[in-house]
């Protein structure tokens, strides 16, 4: 018994000393003298020194753990870095990037830490490379540059960005915001107040969505309301669109899906029913809310979004194509170095996400809803076809290729573009033209 | 060195059957092409068309306003005779049931209206006793090998089924999470499938069933834009990728086969092809809206 004891007391002195000496030669990898960590380092790097009296310092350079990230020997990265440096950071700051996040910063996915923190120190607290606002808006200019200019600012927002949104990742909302929208707007604006109750005409809006008629950074309208608003809202008339606010159901629309908008926009709506096609999405469950706001919005006619990317929703596919055309465009005009390339991959119109430049976005009599039945007459409100080209196009011109139908612009081009010059349908113009001039075929 | 030529040769005859039939079991083959009505009057963006096993074939020729009745007969198309009413001014959808019946959605009004095989005008079809919402905007439709009607109501997301006398039977909702459906169909066992033009996916409900759930993930790495579904008397499913002007297979379990046709003017191909129709011999249909013609094929297994 006795001798098992003093076993079992040696092998517990021996596995101690172990681990001591494991974490020490983990801790000293570098086998440095005492006093030499951090010091040694600055013996070269003297510029250093001044860096080190800034306010904040990033802890490992505090206690002099420079190797910690670098290795004073060689690396395979970049500044002797013992990792990449988009995942140096997160060796010992991992919890930046919780799994279960909703929204997360694309600079720290990234592991672009190095946008926000300064590595060592800073003047700012968290090593920040600028203070408050103004770190953000380097990045966020058209936030930056509409809170320069707005009548009715937010005050939050103005007092710093992190009032609302995490920098990092937030696990509970999107576009990084601490919490869920309405949850966090309660957080500050009480609902129960009768000055809040009587702005909202007594409807139970902490069940809503405040970002539908709010700009949470601030607005030129009063309330921050967005800057176009949907007139039954800015009349306070809540229920040409609701039931009562005192019904079961308050926040419940009187119809449901275009049958409610019918009611005021019923000219609109019969000119786009009168239509031999009709954009679907028109009539389905949502209605005119696919495209549109309810309440108000910072884009014209109440949309959801610039046409780019409100079509692209759906078109993804389309818009998709536009961003390869982009590319091989940019690639291509690269590889010219300054000679002038003529013809076009893709139509600007469709670039620039203006697609009611040819189609009406309600319904039209044309397939792909454009706004005129004949083709060359749709793309003669912008080209003078007959300027460019001489061949014979028209009713009276039967596409050789197909017996029932007539030459026409898409007949060569495609008007979303190809990814060949002048947007034709085929690698080649001599490909082209042997489609229907096949007597000239090699 | 030859013993190792008879291994490899031996290993590229197991391997040769499956590298040519196993990717794509099924393949088209261009047989005809219908470019005019019996008065020699060219089709204008057909949209619609619906075969029928007595060697019927109706076409909605959506541009002209008014639908086409052909006969299909060993390999060779005859007749063209116009069906024109002022009740059916944008056929978008046909169908033809097994009474040879004509159904067709009107994309201007939005309503299918019914017709004698003669192509007399019967009726709407109004879905009597709907329950609310008792407003129905179909998008499409399709008739089961029960006869019953299959309505894609995308107003109140969800789809109808009707009796044979447009009598509600009972409605199945959208899944939640959808983008927008363009189509639907019923294959012979009785299968529902939607296909979502947005997300680019298959949905599907078996037979008995009230919720639909997905058959696919996302298909957008194969096709574009689809916008028509349907499927043959061996449960394979053919989506119409529109934008993409092609045509995906899919195995009854949602599996991808393959892809066939792709963009272009010469029979064979196709132009923002709208419907796609098929028969149990094995010819398709499709209404190549883009190039305003109909094109056959012979479907090889």
């Amino acid at each position: 018994m006795k001798r098992s004891a003093k076993i079992l007391f040696l092998s517990m002195v021996v596995s101690s000393f172990m681990i001591v000496s494991l974490v020490y030669a983990q801790q000293n990898k570098f086998k440095l003298k005492p006093d030499a960590k951090g010091k040694l380092c600055l013996n070269c790097h003297e510029n250093f020194k001044e860096k080190l009296n800034d306010p904040f310092v990033h802890t490992p350079v505090k206690t002099g753990e420079c190797s910690e990230c670098h290795n004073p020997h060689s690396a395979s990265h970049g500044k002797l870095l013992e990792e990449d440096a988009s995942r140096i950071c997160f060796k010992c700051h991992e919890e930046m990037m919780p799994k279960d996040q909703k929204s997360n910063h694309r600079v720290v996915v990234e592991g672009n830490c190095v946008k926000c923190h300064d590595p060592h120190a800073s003047k700012n607290k968290f090593v920040l490379l600028k203070a408050g606002n103004e770190l953000c808006v380097d990045c966020h200019k058209n936030i930056g540059s509409a809170l320069t200019k707005i009548k009715f600012k937010h005050n939050p927002v103005e007092k710093g960005c992190t009032n609302c949104h995490d920098p990092h990742s937030s696990s509970k909302a999107l576009h990084l915001l601490k919490n869920d929208l309405v949850a966090l707007c309660v957080s500050c604006h009480e609902t129960n107040r009768p000055a809040f109750v009587k702005q909202h005409m007594n409807y139970p809006v902490e069940k809503s969505n405040c970002s539908s008629c709010h700009n949470a950074h601030g607005s030129d309208r009063g309330g921050i309301l967005f800057d176009n608003v949907h007139q039954p809202v800015a009349n306070k008339v809540c229920t040409q669109c609701h039931e009562a606010s005192n019904s079961p159901t308050p926040l419940k629309t009187r119809r449901a899906g275009y049958e409610l908008c019918r009611g005021c926009h019923g000219s609109m709506m019969n000119d786009a029913f009168n239509k031999n096609r009709i954009h679907w999405p028109l009539v389905d469950k949502t209605g005119c809310l696919n495209c549109h706001e309810p309440h108000a919005s910072k884009e014209k006619k109440l949309l959801l979004g610039d046409s780019k990317s409100l079509c692209g929703k759906c078109h993804s596919d389309t818009m998709e194509v536009q961003v390869k055309l982009a590319e091989k465009e940019a690639q291509e005009k690269a590889t010219a170095k300054g000679k002038v390339i003529k013809g076009a991959l893709s139509h600007l119109p469709v670039q620039e996400g203006n697609c009611e430049a040819c189609h009406d976005s309600h319904a039209a009599d044309s397939v792909f809803l454009l706004k005129q039945p004949s083709m060359i007459k749709l793309c003669e409100a912008c080209h003078d076809w007959s300027k460019h080209s001489s061949h014979p196009m028209g009713e009276k011109v039967v596409d050789p290729r197909i017996k029932n139908i007539t030459m026409q612009c898409l007949s060569c081009h495609r008007s979303h573009g190809t990814g060949y010059r002048y947007m034709i349908a085929l690698p080649t113009v001599t490909g082209l033209c042997v489609q229907c001039h096949k007597q000239f075929k090699r | 060195m030859i013993e190792g030529l008879r291994i490899l040769f031996l290993i590229g005859l197991l391997f040769f059957p499956i590298s040519v039939f196993g990717a794509e079991p099924v393949k088209f083959r261009h047989i005809q092409s219908i470019y005019f009505d019996e008065k020699g009057i060219g089709l204008k963006e057909p949209e619609g068309l619906a075969c029928h096993e007595k060697n019927l074939l109706i076409v909605g020729d959506t541009g002209n306003g008014r639908l086409l009745r052909y006969n299909f007969q060993e390999k060779s198309v005859k007749g063209g005779s116009e069906i024109k009413i002022p009740q059916l001014s944008n056929p978008i959808r046909v169908q033809v049931d097994s009474k040879g019946e004509i159904l067709a959605l009107d994309g201007k009004k939005r309503r299918i209206i019914r017709l004698s095989p003669e192509g007399a005008f019967k009726g709407y079809v109004d879905a009597e006793g709907v329950p609310s919402p008792s407003t129905f905007v179909p998008r499409s439709f399709k008739i089961g090998t029960d006869n019953n009607i299959y309505i894609l109501d995308v107003f109140s997301a969800r789809v109808l089924v009707l009796n044979p006398e447009s009598k509600y039977q009972k409605q199945i909702p959208f899944p939640q999470g959808y983008g927008f459906f363009s189509d639907l169909s019923v294959d012979v066992k009785g299968t529902l499938l939607l296909v979502d033009c947005v997300k680019a996916m298959v949905f599907s409900a078996p037979k008995g069933s009230d919720r639909f759930s997905p058959l696919t993930k996302s298909l957008r790495e194969y096709l574009n834009f689809p916008t028509n579904i349907t499927t043959d008397n061996r449960g394979i499913i053919y989506v119409v990728d529109e934008n993409g002007s092609g045509i995906v297979i899919l195995g009854q379990d949602g599996s991808y086969l393959g892809r066939q046709l792709s963009m272009g003017w010469n029979e064979g191909l196709l132009y923002y092809p709208a419907q796609m129709s098929i028969t149990d011999r094995g010819e398709a249909f499709i209404a190549d809206r883009g190039n305003s013609r109909i094109q056959i094929f012979t479907v090889i297994r």
